[in-house]
């Protein structure tokens, strides 16, 4: 009975075992399955996924290059910035070794309070930043306790600064937080974001090569983040020193003589087509944006009328006004279709398709050659030329001299100004060209746009013989003398006319430049007055316009000296500012005079303010150049 | 001769004792084998684990106690009588339950929780101790009951009890994780003693509708870990921490693995409780498939030779110690494994002779000498298989 129960029991505890056998092989081939699944099928997904796990990148930020002057002064620099952090797990309490370093960097409870809540944050055995900008006392007051404050240390970072405030800042531009257009801008480059890129100017301009090569630490991390040791190093490369053509004395003296009125100045080696000083007034401080700028300063530099950020020089596009004669008067000489010497007679205006054009001097010029018209700018003899001509000879040779295209300086910021077509109206406008529009165009006006980079190297070129060439701002082992755009396309003879004729702007009796004329050498130049609005003028002449200052004409003056042996080029516009003779001149005089001062040791060269047939002659008085167009 | 006469000065000696010579004759010399090997290459991964000779102590700390483990174990198997067990089995129970119970008034807590018992400098979890307490009270209780297959509610209510009592303080503590453990056990052990395919079911049926009950009652922490199996990507450095580490270690050992002390998972902090309730994962990542292959292969011959114990024993006291012990062993296996690559919970439940811990360790090799001293004897009465 008890044998057979027994029995009952074994055999069934038997059947049970075999349940439970069955249960123990589901289960490890279960196990098994997985293991094939994640370590077989999956793993080389998991690999990958390890390997990411082990290494931390860690980028070291190469030293951005500096970029210097002419002279090799520093314009750009990098100066150390010290910031004051704290290892919360080394601090053996945060909030006491706070307290015990406010009195020596001037913390707030505030401050405090504010650093506690961000380390609760962040793992305790990262820096915590405490204080950035420490000053100098505040610097060495810690440093030389800094073993009685554990787990606090001072780092450094290098900041770009801008020694020199306002000067040249257009040229040299700001640096601001990447974007994403600045991603796309700059595709080689591997940006972080809040990495700082250069924004405007040869900052941007120059970003890669400035940037340099970002090192790299392969930090092998632990699971929390902590770091165990370093695995492998790069060494960044530090960004190249950028040596610009630009002259500090120049650049500051232009920006000085434009002064606190809104406009440009452009001075070049005409020989070399480096560019020797570029101002825009006004300017900005691009310290500004390293220190973090406010809201509100960045909408004053944003709504600013006279927009600050704009670089005008390059940027701005006005009408050139009579300054463009000078291209009228070259096509028509190359086309054949003028004698110098003949006399073209002005009678105050013209009249065409029943309509009169003007001449600024509503008395007339009477009989004018070609060194008299342009000398006095009579607008009723280059109408006379541009008729002769046709807007095609115009539009050809002021492409010569490097008009209505980009000069190539190289900043994105640049403009390419317009030189009006045919082809161009029936595009912008779908319609045919109007003789009348020919008329306006020869006084600069109309649809002709220049920037004040495009009217120096348009000087530029004339005072050298017809050579066009790529304006820079970058110094190069020859002094920054670039390619050749355009050459030998100009007669050289009818380019020496063109010259008489600008000198006489300057140093003739009734020229409409004397004002620019210099104690150190004789100079060229050609005012011009580009028009705002197209008011309709009075029968007096004057402008209807004239009461409201932002509908003032601009001044222009553009020139070169010495005139044997050019050694500058300049353009200059002062927005609003009125006639150029009267307003752009004399900064055109203040920077070539310093110039010149330079080139000829301070000697005064004889002949050149003095006498001053303007004097001698009262009858002819200075008001009538004074309104030319 | 002479152990003989030792053996029976210390009166352990039952009347129906084997000879040492039989014995070792008799001995499951496969399974000792099995055990080593399990443990051995236990101790190459921990090697591993610890850091290689950064923490040689845990290294050293832990072969000391396998090998003293061992002793213990053949002592056992080879001098003690089989009466001896049956003997104290309700002694060897009510001490582990007096044991939780102070632990539960007053034990010290670690790692947030109260498991440990503290005498001297001697650190243990009595939970360890019930392990196998259960078990033995358990056959002990069905072996005295008499031979039924049918167990009814009569024959139930006292397993019942002895079951959870120590279920109960162990969850306490809390370690659910071992409370579930030995509920299982205790479970298998009353479904081998013969409970009725009807009470299987039904027990199936309680264990499903309990569920929603068990969930309110755990803490945060708990439930996280269970949300955790099913999305672990949700909180990666949160609960699903252990889990995907747990994953990216095993699943990047591939099929050959990263070689010997070069798992960059195991070796860089990535892998928590990498020594312990997470070994498995070191031996996955250095060791590959081939690895976990042979590791799953030892284990499961091991069961499988714990079943065939069971079914050999010669009476129902051996069978059901046997089962449950078997039990114990195999779903610790299943279940640390499981948590390690992501099909079970995390729960505190150490991989047997490989995870590091003194308690373990002896509690798995006093289960597998009491395993072998059953088999030992189920030869007495030739029913050997």
């Amino acid at each position: 009975m008890l044998e057979n129960d027994h029995d009952l029991f074994r055999g069934e505890s038997r059947r049970r075992l075999l349940v439970l056998g069955g249960l123990t092989g589901l289960s490890v081939a279960a196990l098994a399955g997985r293991l094939f699944h994640l370590q077989v099928l999956k793993g080389g997904t998991y690999h990958d996924l390890a390997e990411n796990n082990r290494i931390s990148l860690e980028p070291i930020a190469a030293p951005r290059g500096r970029i210097l002057d002419r002279t090799g002064g520093v314009l750009v620099d990098n100066t150390p910035e010290y910031r004051l952090s704290v290892i919360p797990e080394l601090s053996g309490g945060l909030g006491r070794l706070l307290r015990r370093l406010a009195p020596y960097v001037d913390l707030s409870e505030e401050e405090i309070l504010s650093v506690i809540k961000k380390s609760r944050s962040q793992r305790r055995f990262l820096p915590l930043k405490v204080k950035s900008r420490l000053t100098w006392e505040e610097l060495s007051r810690v440093q030389v306790r800094i073993h009685s404050f554990p787990g606090t240390e001072i780092q450094t970072y290098n900041l770009r600064s801008y020694p020199n405030g306002t000067l040249a800042s257009h040229v040299l531009g700001y640096l601001g937080e990447v974007s994403s257009s600045d991603k796309n801008a700059f595709p080689t480059i591997n940006f972080r974001s809040g990495d700082l890129v250069g924004k405007a100017g040869m900052e941007r301009q120059f970003e890669p090569l400035l940037r340099g090569g970002e090192g790299v630490r392969e930090m092998e991390v632990n699971a929390l983040g902590r770091q165990v040791r370093e695995l492998n190093r790069t060494d960044p490369r530090p960004g190249m020193d950028l040596r610009l053509t630009i002259d500090p004395e120049l650049q500051r003296e232009a920006e000085a003589a434009l002064g606190d009125r809104v406009g440009a100045v452009v001075a070049m080696d005409p020989k070399t087509g480096a560019v020797l000083a570029m101002a825009s007034q006004p300017s900005f401080d691009p310290n500004m944006f390293i220190q973090g700028i406010s809201r509100k300063e960045w909408n004053a530099l944003l709504t600013d009328k006279r927009r600050p950020l704009t670089n005008k020089a390059i940027q701005g596009q006005y009408p050139p006004g009579s300054t463009f004669k000078m291209v009228v008067a070259l096509a028509a000489l190359d086309d054949g279709k003028l004698n110098p010497s003949e006399g073209i007679y002005c009678n105050g205006s013209l009249n065409r398709q029943n309509h009169r054009f003007y001449c600024w001097q509503h008395r007339g010029h009477g009989r004018m050659d070609l060194k008299q018209a342009i000398s006095q700018s009579c607008d009723v003899y280059f109408y006379k030329m541009a008729e002769r001509i046709g807007i095609d000879s115009i539009e050809r040779h002021a492409h010569l001299l490097g008009l209505g295209k980009l000069t190539g300086l190289g900043l994105r910021e640049e403009a390419a100004g317009l030189i009006p077509s045919r082809a161009w109206k029936r595009r912008r406008f779908n319609a045919g060209w109007f003789p009348g529009e020919t008329l306006i165009t020869a006084i600069g006006q109309g649809y002709v746009l220049a920037t004040p980079l495009q009217l120096a190297n348009m000087i530029a070129t004339i005072a050298n013989g017809g050579t066009l060439r790529r304006p820079t701002l970058v110094w190069n082992d020859k002094g920054g003398q670039t390619e050749i755009v355009e050459h030998g396309q100009i007669n050289r003879h009818h380019l020496s006319l063109i010259r008489e004729g600008l000198e006489e702007v300057v140093h003739g009796a009734r020229g409409t430049g004397r004002k620019a004329r210099s104690e150190f050498g004789r100079v060229a130049g050609k005012t011009g007055t580009s028009q705002v609005v197209r008011g309709k003028r009075a029968a007096d002449g004057k402008a209807l316009n004239a009461s409201n200052p932002l509908y003032q004409d601009h001044a222009l003056f553009v020139a070169f000296a010495p005139v044997d042996d050019p050694a500058i080029a300049i353009s200059v516009i002062v927005e609003n500012g009125g006639h150029g003779g009267s307003t752009a001149a004399p900064v055109a005089k203040r920077v070539i005079d310093l110039y010149l001062s330079r080139l000829s040791g301070g000697v005064k060269v004889a002949g050149t303010t003095n006498p001053d047939p303007g004097n001698t002659t009262k009858r002819q008085a200075p008001p009538q150049e004074e309104q030319e167009e | 001769m002479i152990r003989t006469n030792w053996a029976a000065m210390l009166g352990i000696a039952g009347d129906d004792r084997l000879g040492l010579g039989e014995r070792l004759r008799r001995y499951p010399w496969s399974l000792v084998a099995l055990l080593l090997s399990i443990a051995i290459l236990g101790l190459i991964i921990l090697y591993s684990a610890v850091g290689g000779r950064e923490n040689i102590d845990l290294f050293w700390g832990q072969g000391l106690r396998l090998v003293v483990g061992l002793l213990l174990l053949f002592a056992i198997t080879l001098f003690v009588g089989e009466k001896l067990f049956r003997r104290y089995t309700y002694l060897f129970y009510g001490i582990s339950l007096l044991l939780l119970l102070a632990v539960a008034m007053g034990g010290t807590v670690g790692m947030g929780a109260r498991r440990w018992l503290v005498l001297g400098s001697f650190r243990f979890q009595p939970s360890e101790l019930m392990k196998v307490g259960v078990i033995l009270a358990l056959a002990r209780y069905f072996h005295d009951r008499g031979v039924t297959t049918q167990l009814g509610w009569k024959e139930l209510w006292m397993p019942a009890i002895l079951i959870m009592a120590p279920v109960g303080l162990i969850a306490k503590q809390p370690d659910l994780g071992t409370a579930l453990l030995v509920a299982a056990v205790g479970g298998v052990v009353i479904f081998v003693a013969g409970l009725s395919w009807r009470g299987v079911v039904a027990g199936l049926v309680v264990l499903g509708a309990s569920g929603p009950l068990v969930w309110s009652n755990l803490h945060d922490y708990q439930r996280r870990r269970v949300a955790t199996l099913f999305s672990p990507e949700q909180d990666p450095l949160g609960s699903g921490y252990h889990i995907i580490q747990s994953k990216i270690a095993v699943g990047s050992g591939g099929v050959f693995g990263k070689g010997f002390l070069e798992g960059s998972q195991s070796h860089l902090d990535f892998l928590p409780e990498r020594h312990t309730d997470f070994i498995f994962s070191v031996l996955a990542e250095e060791w590959g498939f081939l690895g976990t292959m042979l590791l799953i292969l030892l284990y499961g011959l091991t069961i499988l030779r714990g079943w065939i114990i069971a079914s050999a024993a010669h009476d129902r006291f051996g069978i059901l110690t046997a089962s449950g012990l078997t039990a114990l062993f195999g779903i610790q296996v299943v279940v640390n494994v499981g948590m390690v690559i992501g099909i079970f919970p995390v729960v505190g439940i150490p991989l047997p002779l490989v995870s590091y811990g003194g308690s373990s360790m002896m509690t798995v090799l006093l289960a597998m000498a009491l395993l072998i001293h059953v088999d030992i004897h189920s030869k007495q009465h030739g029913r050997a298989v």
